[in-house]
């Protein structure tokens, strides 16, 4: 790892020798842009020394003729005019390296997504545009440096945070694979969720008697470390090298406890059981329940009465054979070395009494799916007997009301819960198993009975008469005297009101985010989605993996689940992070900032805005280091920088500059020049050209790897050259890749909106659009709205803007 | 858990704290007051009474919240209270 580096645009000993290929991909880009043409524009352009055009340069025939000129013609810059980059750069970087050249060292320019697709029929401006984004390519090549990526160890050691089924399956796994695993857990207890629940969809087995074989197992396991009672407070480094503070609350109850429970049948303290929803009781030294891992008994020591060291009362102590009982424990922290952490911290259920027309809180036989588990389990408070609270008897009808806290946007979440309708129909055949005569009916939007044996499982329920009425309730009135309750809606299949009574109602709740999530956020720096779940990289190709190295999710704390697809992320987190510790090194890209010591004044900018925590100030010295591995590459940094001391690798000032530079060499008044971030919004662009979506060619995209990488002055250079419209494009906001960089790029373009308007310029020219890899329409109308803005532009307010930014022609 | 406890626990009638007799020897307290201040369910207060001693003992306000720690009897430095367990059928 280094902090310094040499200063960027080192003057190039060697003379710069670039090859361009204008690829024309079958018909897909010689249909519409005259590709010998482009190669011929191609060859004047400075440090030109050959350009060719052929038919499939991504070829085996294609990339040789690459390799060959290399070679022969000591080509030292490539530049592929072709697709995006985002599918074939890969490919040539390779074809570079085979022939010996820096693959940092190759360009490329996308003329057929974002050229010759999207201008099918406009040839001339399509080979005007083509012969311009080669123009750009061949700028930014000239300035390209050869990189070499930095190699970190990897820690070969876990931490997985959440001990319910995910993490428990998790931590197994890497124990397994042979790594060390710390798995905490914030309960007193491992098992999560699944060890709550009585029996598991769609093969009713019973979960706990297939959980508890693997909870006993992680806590046997000597490679597994459990830390239960516990909480992460710290987490400080990167992938690799993560270097976590876990706080561990006090048991008051030591190792030698052998769980015979004499202490708690003396405790004089009684209350509910959060385990059952507080539907039994436990003492004040209680176990969670029978099978909790490790079965240490714990003291609730917000209601013991010994409290600051006095003891009151010493039942406990004294029915404890074994001396297990210690008044004087304190919090303890411990402190972990780890490379990889497995995030499976669950997700918390939907709070129905929000719900005021269900009357749950006010009516004691409306319960929900949670409180129903814990009644149908045998090992519950009411030992299997599904009673109502009212009269304790076993009600003649039950009635379930579907999607509570799901699917509504005035009611809860927006979302699906994923988990809800086919735990209702396993609840509804197990009442049926037991109690045939009860009849049960189901209140329901949909039924989503997607996975394997699902729909067998609700067939069957339907077959042994449990009723499904499409059409949630609107309300649920008692009757005072009988404490039934009335369900009033309507059927909205057969039109018509329905009034059913039922002894009891069971409200299916969803499942939300964590309350404290935002901790492990922030402690993580992981980003979240709008529902308030965390994001994975990529939603298809990298889905446990965090947009922060070296972290993976498991279960619930990504999106609701069921216990079969926890198991399955959980396993596939196990083995994303037991690659990498396998492996002992990751290397990073080589798009990291580039630190100038000299032009630093240690104010301390960068750090504030990295995502990634990757830059540290050092006070004494008054300047940065760069923690490269830490680094995501999103360039924040480096446009926040007012003294030019940290650029970013690959995505110079200088190469910026030049590729604006070279956009509005000619006909600046009739371009847009667009910054389109890689991940978002430039694959945006990409999907208009993919979905042929047609728009003005008069843009050009200037992709960085996140919006927040654009500087502002880079705008501003656009405005001094004469551009008639500048478009900042980046990922939606809280969609951040790099977690919440486009944070910075919307504070920049506003501060840069204020600076217009002050100076009397149009601050429609400089247009910020927020776009996703899905929104090529969004993208293409923004273009097409871009023209009118050219259209409309005036020449004298072109020349004022010019007049305005001035500043920004001087050097970088 | 971090779920909202609504409803009552349904074992509560066969689950509950024990029921406690408190017997003040009121005639031997000497006033100091630690069965009042110590006791952590604060089931005394002090009474208006005054004893043979010429103090004020203390008085039970609520026996019933009592869980029988006898930490009242551990502290009273003239063995002037204790509590019993009251064995009782149900309906205590």
């Amino acid at each position: 790892m280094s902090d310094k580096k040499e200063p960027e645009a080192k003057p190039v000993a060697e003379e710069v020798r670039i090859g361009v290929y204008v690829c024309h991909c079958g018909l897909n880009i010689a249909g519409s842009v005259d590709c010998a043409e482009v190669a011929k524009f191609a060859a004047t352009l400075p440090h030109v020394v050959l350009a060719k055009d052929n038919r499939y340069t991504c070829s085996d025939q294609g990339q040789d003729i690459i390799k060959k000129d290399i070679k022969e013609q000591k080509l030292n810059r490539v530049v592929v005019a072709a697709c995006s980059p985002r599918l074939h750069e890969p490919t040539f970087r390779k074809a570079c390296e085979d022939a010996g050249l820096n693959k940092y060292l190759f360009e490329m320019a996308n003329i057929r997504e974002q050229c010759s697709w999207v201008h099918l029929y406009d040839r001339p401006g399509g080979t005007e545009k083509a012969k311009d984004l080669v123009k750009v390519a061949v700028a930014k090549a000239a300035l390209l440096q050869p990189a070499e990526e930095v190699e970190v160890p990897i820690t070969r050691s876990a931490l997985v945070i959440g001990g319910g089924v995910a993490g428990i399956q998790a931590a197994l796994d890497l124990a397994e694979t042979g790594y060390k695993v710390y798995l905490v857990e914030k309960e007193p207890s491992i098992g999560g969720m699944m060890a709550r629940i009585d029996k598991t969809f769609p093969t009713m087995d019973c979960s706990i008697c297939i959980l508890a074989p693997k909870m006993s197992d992680a806590g046997h396991n000597s490679s597994i470390q459990l830390l239960t009672n516990s909480e992460v407070s710290e987490v400080k480094g990167y992938i690799g090298n993560f270097h976590v503070k876990v706080t561990k609350k006090p048991r008051y109850v030591t190792k030698d406890c052998s769980a015979c429970g004499e202490c708690a049948k003396v405790c004089p303290i009684i209350t509910s059981n959060e385990f059952d929803v507080g539907l039994a009781s436990r003492h004040g030294i209680y176990t969670p329940f029978a099978q909790a891992v490790p079965s240490t008994y714990i003291i609730d020591m917000n209601l013991c009465l010994n409290k600051d060291g006095v003891i009151v009362c010493d039942k406990c102590m004294k029915a404890c054979e074994r001396q297990a009982i210690n008044f004087e424990m304190k919090p303890e922290t411990v402190e972990l070395d780890v490379g990889t952490i497995i995030v499976a911290t669950g997700a918390d259920v939907f709070d129905p009494s929000t719900l005021p027309n269900y009357g749950y809180g006010k009516y004691p036989n409306v319960i929900t799916s949670l409180e129903f588990e814990r009644l149908i389990n045998a090992g519950g408070p009411s030992g299997g007997r599904l009673l109502r609270l009212t009269d304790l008897q076993i009600p003649k009808r039950v009635a379930f009301i579907q999607c509570v806290g799901s699917r509504s946007n005035r009611n809860g979440r927006l979302y699906c819960s994923n988990v809800c309708c086919m735990n209702t129909i396993k609840d509804s055949l197990l009442i049926k198993e037991h109690w045939p005569e009860t009849e049960v009916y189901v209140f329901y939007v949909d039924i989503r009975a997607y996975g394997k044996g699902f729909e067998d499982l609700y067939k069957r329920a339907r077959k042994e008469g449990v009723k499904f009425i499409r059409g949630l309730p609107a309300e649920i009135v008692e009757d005072r005297k009988t404490h039934d309750l009335w369900l009033i809606g309507e059927n909205t299949l057969l039109q018509e009101i329905y009034k059913v009574k039922a002894g009891m109602a069971v409200l299916s709740i969803g499942l939300e985010p964590r309350k404290d999530a935002d901790m492990i956020q922030r402690l993580l720096t992981l980003s979240r989605t709008q529902d308030g779940f965390f994001m994975e990289a990529h939603p298809k190709l990298r889905p446990v993996d965090a947009a922060t190295g070296g972290i993976f999710f498991a279960g619930c704390a990504e999106g609701p689940k069921d216990i079969k697809d926890s198991v399955t992320q959980a396993s596939a987190a196990a083995a994303r992070a037991g690659i990498l510790m396998a492996k002992g090194k990751v290397t990073v890209e080589a798009i990291t900032p580039i630190y100038t010591v000299e032009k630093c004044k240690g104010c301390g900018l960068c750090v504030k805005v990295c995502p990634y925590n990757a830059i540290t100030m050092d006070k004494g010295a008054k300047h940065i280091k760069v923690i490269e591995a830490a680094c995501g590459g999103c360039g924040t940094c480096a446009a926040e920088c007012p003294f030019g001391a940290l650029t970013q690798s690959h995505f110079t000032d200088d190469q910026l500059l030049a590729q604006v530079d070279a956009v509005t060499e000619q006909d600046a008044d009739k371009k847009a020049v667009a910054f389109c971030c890689n991940w978002c919004s430039y694959a945006g662009a990409d999907f208009a050209g993919v979905s042929r979506m047609q728009y003005p060619p008069n843009v050009r995209i200037i992709r960085t790897m996140c919006s927040g990488r654009v500087s502002p002055k880079f705008v501003e250079r656009a405005f001094a050259k004469g551009a008639a419209a500048v478009l900042v494009a980046g990922c939606h906001l809280g969609d951040c890749h790099y977690i919440n960089a486009n944070y910075q790029t919307k504070k920049r373009v506003e501060k840069l909106w204020q600076k217009m308007e002050q100076s009397g310029l149009d601050k429609e020219r400089l247009q910020l659009l927020w776009a996703s890899a899905a929104e090529g329409e969004k993208f293409a109308n923004k273009i097409r709205e871009m023209k009118m803005i050219i259209d409309k532009v005036r020449l004298e307010e072109i020349e004022k803007a010019k007049k305005v930014f001035e500043k920004a022609l001087g050097g970088s | 858990m971090p779920e909202r406890i609504i409803h009552p626990p349904i074992d509560s009638k066969k689950m509950k704290p024990p029921k406690a007799e408190i017997h003040l020897l009121k005639d031997q307290c000497k006033g100091c007051g630690y069965c009042i201040r110590f006791c952590p369910k604060k089931v005394l207060e002090e009474s208006q009474e005054i004893n043979a001693r010429g103090v004020r003992p203390p008085k039970i306000v609520d026996e019933s919240k009592c869980i029988l720690c006898s930490f009242c009897s551990t502290v009273c430095p003239d063995f002037a209270i204790f509590v019993v367990e009251k064995k009782c059928e149900d309906g205590c």
